[in-house]
């Protein structure tokens, strides 16, 4: 039995495979922001800007396969080579340079010998950002191309020794223990090379306490520490409604939920962002081939639950649909139960009567009843009372009709069946009490086919619960989706798809499974077929 | 070779599942009475397994009655200029006569004031109501008249001054042929996917039957909702891919098990050993089978796109503001829950529509399967 469920369940992976790939799809079908802008190209601050919207959705990388991954030792010889040659990238290099920051130094400054001495004043120019995060340098240094160059060679030749993993390691080790800022010093002189450990421990540690620390630390090198001002926060035009997340430094008496709220914002930005900072070393580089791709990491992402943020209100998509889906999918289940326990009494006894008045009179309600759109149907029990006032009962009335009628009549149908068999006339000849011949002998198997029903129904109710909540205004996932379709929430809509398609298929492998515990000629012909 | 005798109903048991999913999910049939003697001989293979003698009067009769409803419904699209419009159906105006201005629409008319156009013409022949689904130039904008309120509104108006009646019967058109494009666009798409699963089998089946899979694992509604909201700027063409895209899937796993069904008969085998081509196979001997199921499921789907786009409508989300359209109007009733003929009216005939389909769709399902009667 245990084998049968297994085997069912492992038959729905090709299928979810298929789910994520449709859902890709429609990821593709979204705008690029790079359609949109029409920046000139010199604005280097529109162009990070909207290099950053684009990363955020991927669109930097390719979307299958990805040949030449890249790390922070390719794109730092990206930019020298940029800066070199002078071209018209040759600023935006610079800035990225400085975004990259200490992660980059360990590949720019042993090459800055190297480099025409033009090239490395400008260089040298261009980390001053980095030297000011560190806290080191005056500015008259930084300002002045050679002496800046020079400034930077000695830098290395004092400080190369930090610039290693295990050192890294240990002390960010360390500032998770105890809070010490000589300790923190030690770290920031670092920069962003600090940044993995950073993060691997922002993963595990629990405690406000420790968090604050790290993300202070991981702002203060990455240069997020400014008030949030965004491209996107740029759009919401209102910034009350932005109550979380605002700041990404946690205080050290946050409480749970902003907690969360900001270490999946740095883990998402991580999650985007990683390869700016490490360098891929051996197997690293063969699994990015295939990792860093559109795909994948839209697929990892969603699978760890990093769905990005809401643009609409900049809360984590994972933490939105914790909150909302159990409105949904409850409601959906209630209106279920419900279509149950009345569809297959009355399928039952309409099929024992057949023929008679109560057949025809159920069978004319039934088509009725499966003939009314449910958004009319919500809107008439609308007329008698909104969900605050009556709870969940309109709601979940509305949403099981279409599912009552379906149930209704496959009941009807697998009953009349099964009162034919051969088994049922002999019970009955048997001298077997008429109530006893109708529920142990007869329904028994004509419950059967009416479960298959019910995995095909659940999915449907989950459609039909986007529009009962948009009449007696619950806030589900329906609800929330109709909002985000009208600010073009896209991260929201493609979280919301993604999960319905799950939740269907989940429950149609519930009801195969359910299936093959009620009827076991099932397993049989499953297993045979599976074989064969 | 047509009129040969198909091999028993036995054959049911060895054929592999319709994928997963749906009206018949597994072959848990019981093995039927055999054929009744009397049963005629000559009838077309796609219908040899009818048992005559009992076809489910009323539910044949319901049928009739819903193919009845589904006429007048079509009449009522293609006449529905002629019903409702705000120009007339025939006039003369300074000495020109205009036949059926209200179709093709004479520009130096169309822009004429309604009301200077009443008082200028020689003659005209007016529409049932005098209003079309817009606001002519020169109508007063008069919202929210209930019905009777003003001889030329029947049914009243709506938010913004338009006739409701005329909007619900021009609105019968656009959802109509709306529904019916979708409908046969996704017949075309799911009968080429599914017989290509069901006649070469192997990796094209894998293939198609993993696609179909997958794409019906999501709600209907929900894919749609994610389609029109992912697109850059939806219109009715994407409405119109996206309901097809979540239709189709239906169709080929239908059209996939009866393409199976029917290679194991020994008549597709007795014409494939005289040498007949695949494709003649196929069109001679296959899809004659095909044929009935797909008629049931293309009736139940006309249905379902008209509920989908509906619902899509309502909720604000589907065809663009200003197109004639139920579910527009019905939305409307949620600002003015005062208003019951915004709901009433265009409601009726969509309820209309899904019983006169759903009817006919029952009726042609209890003809090819006796055990639903």
């Amino acid at each position: 039995m245990l084998a049968f469920a297994l085997r069912r369940a492992i038959w729905a992976i090709p299928t979810l495979f298929g789910v994520s790939l449709v859902v890709f799809l429609l990821t593709t079908l979204l705008p690029d922001p790079e359609a949109e802008a029409n920046a000139p190209s010199g604005d280097v601050a529109a162009r990070v800007r909207l290099d950053e919207l684009r990363r955020a959705r991927f669109l930097d990388l390719p979307r299958l396969v990805n040949l030449s991954p890249r790390d922070v030792r390719t794109t730092v010889d990206e930019c020298v080579a940029h800066i070199v040659a002078n071209d018209a990238d040759a600023s935006f290099c610079e800035t990225r340079i400085a975004r990259i920051g200490g992660a980059a130094l360990p590949h720019l400054l042993p090459r800055l010998d190297d480099v025409p001495p033009a090239t490395r004043g400008r260089i040298a120019l261009a980390l001053a950002p980095v030297a000011r995060r560190m806290g080191i340098g005056d500015a008259d240094d930084l300002s002045h191309p050679d002496r800046a160059a020079l400034f930077w060679t000695r830098f290395w030749e004092d400080r190369s020794v930090d610039f290693t993993e295990p050192a890294i390691r240990r002390s960010v080790k360390r500032i998770t223990a105890r809070d010490s800022d000589l300790l923190e010093q030690e770290i920031r002189l670092v920069d962003t090379f600090a940044l993995r450990e950073v993060m691997t421990a922002m993963k595990t540690a629990q405690d406000p306490a420790v968090l604050a620390r790290l993300t202070r630390l991981a702002a203060r090198v990455t240069g997020r520490d400014a008030p949030v001002r965004t491209a996107d926060t740029d759009k919401t035009p209102d910034d009350s409604t932005r109550p979380l997340a605002s700041s990404r430094i946690l205080e050290p008496t946050a409480d749970h939920a902003q907690v969360r709220a900001v270490v999946s914002e740095w883990l998402s930005w991580w999650y985007v962002h990683e390869t700016d900072y490490v360098v891929l070393q051996g197997g690293e580089k063969v699994t990015a081939s295939v990792a860093q791709t559109r795909y994948a990491k839209w697929v990892l992402g969603a699978v760890t639950g990093q769905l990005g943020l809401s643009t609409r209100d900049s809360l984590p998509i994972f933490d939105k649909l914790v909150a909302r889906a159990p409105v949904t999918l409850g409601m959906a289940m209630l209106a279920f139960l419900l279509s149950a326990l009345v569809g297959v009494p009355i399928g039952v006894v309409a099929a024992w009567r057949r023929g008679h008045a109560i057949d025809h009179g159920t069978a004319w309600a039934i088509l009725l009843v499966y003939c009314v759109p449910t958004f009319l149907v919500a809107e008439l029990l609308a007329l008698f009372g909104h969900a605050s006032g009556v709870g969940f009962a309109l709601p979940v009335l509305a949403l099981s009709t279409v599912s009552l009628s379906v149930v209704t009549q496959q009941q009807r149908a697998s009953m009349i069946e099964a009162l034919e068999q051969d088994y049922v006339r002999s019970a009955r000849a048997k001298g077997a009490r008429t109530l006893r011949v109708a529920v142990v002998h007869a329904l028994r198997n004509a419950l059967v086919p009416t479960v298959t029903i019910a995995g095909v129904q659940f999915p449907a109710l989950v459609g039909g619960a986007f529009v009962v909540e948009e009449v007696f205004e619950i806030r589900g996932i329906g609800w929330e989706t109709l909002r985000a379709i009208e600010s073009h929430d896209a991260a929201w809509i493609v979280a919301v798809t993604l999960l319905c398609a799950i939740v269907t298929t989940a429950c149609l492998v519930a009801s195969d499974i359910a299936y093959g515990l009620l009827d076991p000629r099932v397993r049989e012909t499953q297993a045979r077929r599976h074989v064969s | 070779m047509n009129d040969r005798q198909p091999p028993g109903d036995d054959d049911r048991e060895s054929v592999p599942l319709l994928l997963s999913r749906p009206s018949h999910p597994l072959p848990l049939e019981p093995k039927r009475a055999a054929r009744p003697a009397g049963a005629p001989k000559d009838v077309a293979p796609a219908l040899s397994g009818v048992d005559w003698a009992n076809p489910g009067a009323i539910t044949l009769r319901l049928g009739k009655a819903g193919l009845l409803l589904a006429a007048l419904l079509v009449l009522l699209a293609i006449f529905a200029d002629i019903v409702a419009s705000d120009l007339p159906v025939a006039c003369k105006i300074h000495g020109t006569v205009f036949v059926l201005p209200n179709v093709t629409r004479p520009a130096t008319l169309d822009a004429m004031d309604r009301r200077e156009l009443a008082a200028q013409a020689d003659w005209t022949i007016r529409p049932m109501v005098a209003h079309g689904p817009r606001l002519g130039p020169g109508e007063e904008r008069r919202a929210l008249l209930p019905p009777g309120a003003l001889p030329g509104h029947p049914l009243g108006t709506d938010r913004e001054g338009r006739d409701v009646f005329a909007r619900a019967v021009h609105g019968t058109r656009s959802y109509l042929v709306f529904a019916l494009g979708a409908v046969l666009a996704s017949l075309a798409l799911g009968a080429f996917f599914g017989s290509i699963a069901g006649l070469f089998g192997g990796a094209a089946d894998a293939v198609v039957s993993r696609i179909v899979e997958s794409v019906s694992a999501f709600p209907p509604l929900v894919l749609v909702l994610g389609i029109q909201a992912a697109v850059p700027r939806a219109t009715l063409l994407t409405l119109f891919l996206a309901i097809a895209l979540t239709r189709w899937p239906e169709v080929a796993r239908l059209v996939r098990g009866q393409v199976i069904l029917a290679t194991t008969r020994e008549y597709v085998l007795a014409a494939r050993a005289l040498g007949a081509s695949p494709l003649r196979v196929l069109r001679r001997h296959i899809m004659p089978n095909v044929r009935a199921p797909l008629v049931v499921t293309a009736a139940a789907g006309v249905s379902a796109v008209v509920l989908t786009e509906a619902s899509l409508d309502f909720l604000r989300v589907g065809t663009p503001a200003g197109a004639a359209s139920w579910g527009e109007t019905m939305s409307e009733f949620r600002d003015a829950p005062s208003a019951w003929w915004l709901l009433a009216f265009p409601g009726i005939l969509l309820v209309l529509t899904i019983v006169a389909y759903n009817l006919m769709g029952e009726a042609i399902r209890s003809v090819l399967d006796p055990r639903s009667r």
